[in-house]
């Protein structure tokens, strides 16, 4: 990590042949997903020119299926993209670094003495058969968690498995499994956690997350927290108890309805009610397939997926709601138009028996009520200013304990 | 005698752990533990068919489609719904993206490293780089400038990822000159598994875990420019096989020949069959279903012939079922190779350990042409190169013509993926074709809804890393029992009821280990089988 030097950053890209322009052209895609306008773009390339060393980065994977390492090897233009993750310098990745065995462990602890290191974890935490659901060289992966949690400047909890359990934590639950958050608060280890649900997560928000952290503070992470803006998203684990979640706003601030392109089709009330079918043709509004795109928080539609080709509603499926909590228990059935009707027993796990395509009036009336008419998607900065949560969203989070 | 381990190994999916017992530099025991219970099959129960659909695919961040495949299979299925034919070719293309995604990110970025080393191309001259490449038939890059990155990169001791790895190893033995051809096809090769990948957007809007090839047939109704995407970006993916991951894995094989010389493995190979045809039978699939053992013999093969084994295993349900009457009770206990060591259950075909994955593809594909039979419809034949003309060429360009046998082998597991990677990307281009044809000729017809809430069935299909299987039992619309057998239960499983040890476990036993303490034979034989 000895990449010292004030342009540090400007040698690299110029001997791997990265031109300014695709750099600027990169930190403009950087600024849109974390919410800024694109005229932000050279002051971030200026933070990440100026920063004077490699920040030591250990990318754990906890209760995974690598989903999210897989995302992050889909992010947009790879070479930059490299070179920004290469600018932290992963020393310990399972997916994809060199070493194994006992030499990757040494990478590890090295990296845990030396401190002052960023942590990304990917994955449930796996508490089941006290802890043994999880083994990664003889240790506990709940272990390894509070280990390198303890002494990391940040955690990056990427996913909705890292952030609250994901689909691992849905009933029963049979692993045990919980999010990076709940159980940092259940070893009293006070390290700060950025959240980025989503299954997977979206590599644009880890970038972004990353890129926060030296723009704002130059990886002071007390800076980074205290001039970003967040939300606080809350939900009760069931085993460890009711749990804060810090989310950057810029990104998990409003609803997929809100900037969907199919939300015309909704205002008007036209619906595509079969799959394949000529509605699906003719780009329809799917909520009434199940779309759980009202009740879901992130920006999937404007930051979209796979270097912007596409997202799930322009596919055809309606949204699932993976980057809300507990999103299995809370949306299946995925295809069930419900959600005001969630039962929810202590468990959260009472799913509506009813079977067949019914829009839940109540929601649909209190749908139309808040809409105020579609929105240009896309918008950054200057649009018209986030709406606050929509009182058919405050009511049916404030069941499971949910968002102030 | 002594305990080689290798934990975690790392460049896979999972968590993984590999302890061999070896004697004068010969593996003569060998044990395989997978380290992680998450327990998808009891989060299943009481849900709907449609959301395992979405959910089990959670299962694997590589290989999510395939097990979304197998699920709707499943239902498909339990409830007697044949899709349309609109549906079959866009999962077949799906799947085939999927496939070359996968193959690519396997080779350069989870199993290169194994062979090739990025710090010994430091050394390499760049004009006689050039002249290799070209001798090669490999893609050229702009070599100079990507050595000149590499340098920047040691020098600044940022080794990053690649740091803290025994590069001196004896084992790394390919000249300098092919290293770095090498690894600036490695970071070419990250460009282009995630150009794979945007044919996943368009058809299922995003990757990994797409949403669209839902029980019935298909959400996605495809538009022209979307097509035209699908098609242009097939195109550039294939052209990086035809141009690098072919002639690589030729240019490298003939300094790792020694590698045919062991890490063969238990010798039955499984295949459920994966890219289907217009009859929709699994044995005609492009990638047929069957069964060989030894002598290349092959057997029809079915859902009713996998037991599961649990001796060895974290659980304590009972042991030898079938995954219709599938039990997942966990119950760890200490790590320990006399008894229970790992979570994976013991996964028998016909009673016997069966190796999945491209190199049992391969074989069955072999064994289907060479008794005559034709994969492909006659008049792809000068469009499409079938595995069986694929294994042969190779196997002459590599001296050893005539003798398919050699690759039952490490190198053989290596080859077999990549060339199935060229047959793969043929088809895909003919399937783009046909689908184009048949919306032109009218037909429109995308997915079928079911008419009925109860029945039990399975999907069998194939993920890039082996045979996948989904058993789905529905009553009254809720799923009241559900497996999976997945690839890596195959190819990790450990040791069955009779002692007889699992594929990966018997491809270890009889390999040289230069040095117990830098196992890097035993780390290329667990990356040979993509676990």
């Amino acid at each position: 990590m000895a990449h010292e030097g004030h342009n540090a950053l400007h040698d690299l890209l110029a001997v791997r042949g990265v031109t300014r322009r695709d750099f600027l052209k990169y930190c403009g895609s950087i600024a849109a997903a974390l919410g800024l306008s694109e005229t932000m773009a050279p002051q971030i390339a200026a933070a990440l020119e100026g920063a004077p060393k490699l920040l030591p980065t250990l990318w754990l994977n906890g209760g995974s299926c690598s989903g999210c390492t897989e995302s992050i090897a889909q992010v947009d233009s790879p070479d930059v993209a490299t070179i920004v993750l290469d600018y932290l310098s992963t020393n310990y990745f399972e997916t994809i670094m060199a070493a194994a065995g006992e030499q990757a462990e040494k990478q590890l602890s090295d990296t845990i003495a030396a401190g002052g290191y960023l942590v990304i974890y990917e994955g449930s935490v796996m508490t089941g058969q006290d802890g043994n659901t999880l083994l990664v060289a003889g240790k506990k992966g709940t272990e390894i968690l509070s280990e390198a949690a303890a002494g990391a400047a940040a955690v990056i909890a990427v996913g909705s498995c890292a952030v609250d359990g994901g689909w691992v934590y849905g009933y029963p639950n049979p692993a045990e499994a919980t999010g990076v958050q709940a159980w940092l608060n259940h070893e009293g280890i006070t390290t700060p956690v950025v959240n980025l649900p989503s299954c997977p997560v979206n590599p644009e928000w880890i970038v972004a997350m990353v890129v926060q952290l030296l723009l704002v503070a130059g990886g002071d992470v007390a800076t980074f927290v205290e001039k970003t803006e967040w939300l606080t998203r809350s939900y009760t684990d069931r085993k460890y108890g009711a749990v804060d979640l810090l989310m950057p706003k810029g990104i998990f601030g409003q609803s997929i309805h809100d900037n969907c392109p199919r939300r015309g089709h909704f205002e008007n009330g036209e619906f595509v009610t079969e799959f394949g079918s000529k509605e699906e043709a003719m780009g329809y509004c799917l909520y009434k397939m199940g779309c759980k795109g009202p009740q879901t928080f992130t920006n999937c539609p404007i930051v979209r997926w796979n270097r912007r080709t596409s997202w799930c509603v322009e596919a055809g499926s309606p949204c699932i709601g993976c980057g809300g909590l507990n999103w299995v228990d809370n949306n299946a059935p995925f295809f069930h138009r419900l959600s005001d009707m969630q039962m929810g027993d202590a468990l959260g796990n009472v799913q509506p028996g009813t079977v067949g395509a019914v829009v839940g009036g109540v929601a649909a009336a209190a749908l139309v009520a808040h809409g105020l008419g579609m929105k240009a998607a896309g918008r950054v900065g200057d649009g018209p200013p986030m709406e606050e949560m929509k009182a058919y969203d405050r009511k049916r989070l404030a069941k499971k304990g949910g968002d102030k | 005698m002594t305990r080689a381990v290798i934990d975690p190994v790392t460049r896979i999916e999972g968590h993984l752990r590999v302890e061999c017992e070896v004697t004068d530099g010969v593996v003569k025991d060998a044990w395989v533990s997978g380290q992680l219970y998450r327990g998808m099959e009891t989060v299943m129960l009481d849900r709907q068919p449609e959301d395992a659909f979405y959910v089990t695919q959670r299962i694997c961040g590589v290989c999510p489609i395939s097990h979304s495949h197998a699920s709707s299979m499943s239902t498909e299925a339990a409830l007697g719904i044949a899709i349309p034919n609109n549906a079959r070719l866009i999962r077949n293309l799906l799947e085939a993206a999927q496939f070359l995604h996968s193959h690519i990110l396997w080779f350069y970025t989870l199993a290169a490293l194994d062979y090739v080393s990025p710090i010994n191309a430091l050394s390499a001259d760049i004009a006689d780089t050039y002249a290799l490449a070209q001798a090669a038939g490999t893609r050229v890059a702009d070599f100079g400038a990507i050595a000149k990155r590499l340098t920047a990169f040691a020098e600044n001791g940022q080794l990053s990822f690649l740091g803290g790895h025994y590069w001196d190893h004896p084992g790394y033995v390919l000249p300098p000159e092919l290293d770095l051809i090498a690894t600036a096809h490695y970071l070419e090769a990250l460009e282009m598994q995630a150009v794979a990948n945007e044919i996943v957007a368009v058809i299922g809007g995003k990757f990994p875990h797409p949403m669209t090839s839902v029980p019935g047939g298909t959400a996605f109704v495809p538009t022209e420019q979307k097509l035209d995407d699908i098609l242009f970006n097939f195109i550039r993916v294939k052209e990086f096989i035809d141009t690098a991951l072919i002639p690589d894995t030729l240019a490298i094989a003939p300094f790792i020949l020694e590698t045919t010389t062991y890490g063969g493995g238990c010798g039955n190979f499984l295949s459920w069959g994966v890219f289907e045809a217009a009859d929709m039978d699994a044995y005609n699939r492009f990638l047929p279903r069957g069964f060989v053992t030894g002598g290349l013999k092959v057997e029809e093969v079915g859902p009713d012939d996998v037991t599961e084994y649990v001796e060895h295993s974290w659980y304590d349900s009972a042991s030898g079922l079938n995954p219709s009457k599938g039990e997942t009770h966990v119950k760890f206990d200490e790590y320990n190779t006399d008894a229970k060591y790992t979570y994976g259950k013991s996964a028998r075909c016909k009673e016997k350990p069966a190796e999945v994955g491209p190199l049992a593809r391969m074989v069955n594909a072999y064994v289907y042409e060479a008794g005559g039979k034709s994969l492909v419809p006659d008049e792809w034949a000068g469009s499409v190169r079938t595995p069986k003309a694929l294994i042969d060429l190779t196997l002459e360009a590599l001296g050893v013509a005539g003798k398919p046998e050699i690759l039952v082998s490490l190198l053989g597991r290596v080859a077999a993926r990549n060339l199935e990677a060229a047959y793969v990307a043929d088809l895909a281009l003919m399937w783009v074709g046909e689908l184009v044809g048949g919306i032109q000729g009218g037909d429109s017809e995308f997915f079928k809804a079911r008419e009925t809430f109860d029945g039990a069935g399975s999907g069998l299909w194939e993920a890039p890393r082996g045979s996948v299987g989904h058993w789905i039992d529905i009553k009254g619309n809720k799923i009241k029992g559900y497996q999976v057998v997945a690839p890596t239960t195959w190819d990790i499983a450990p040791r069955d009821a009779a002692g007889v040890l699992g594929p990966m476990e018997q491809a270890l036993v009889g390999a040289p280990v230069f040095d117990v303490e830098r196992p890097l034979e035993m780390l290329r034989i667990a990356h040979s089988f993509d676990p």
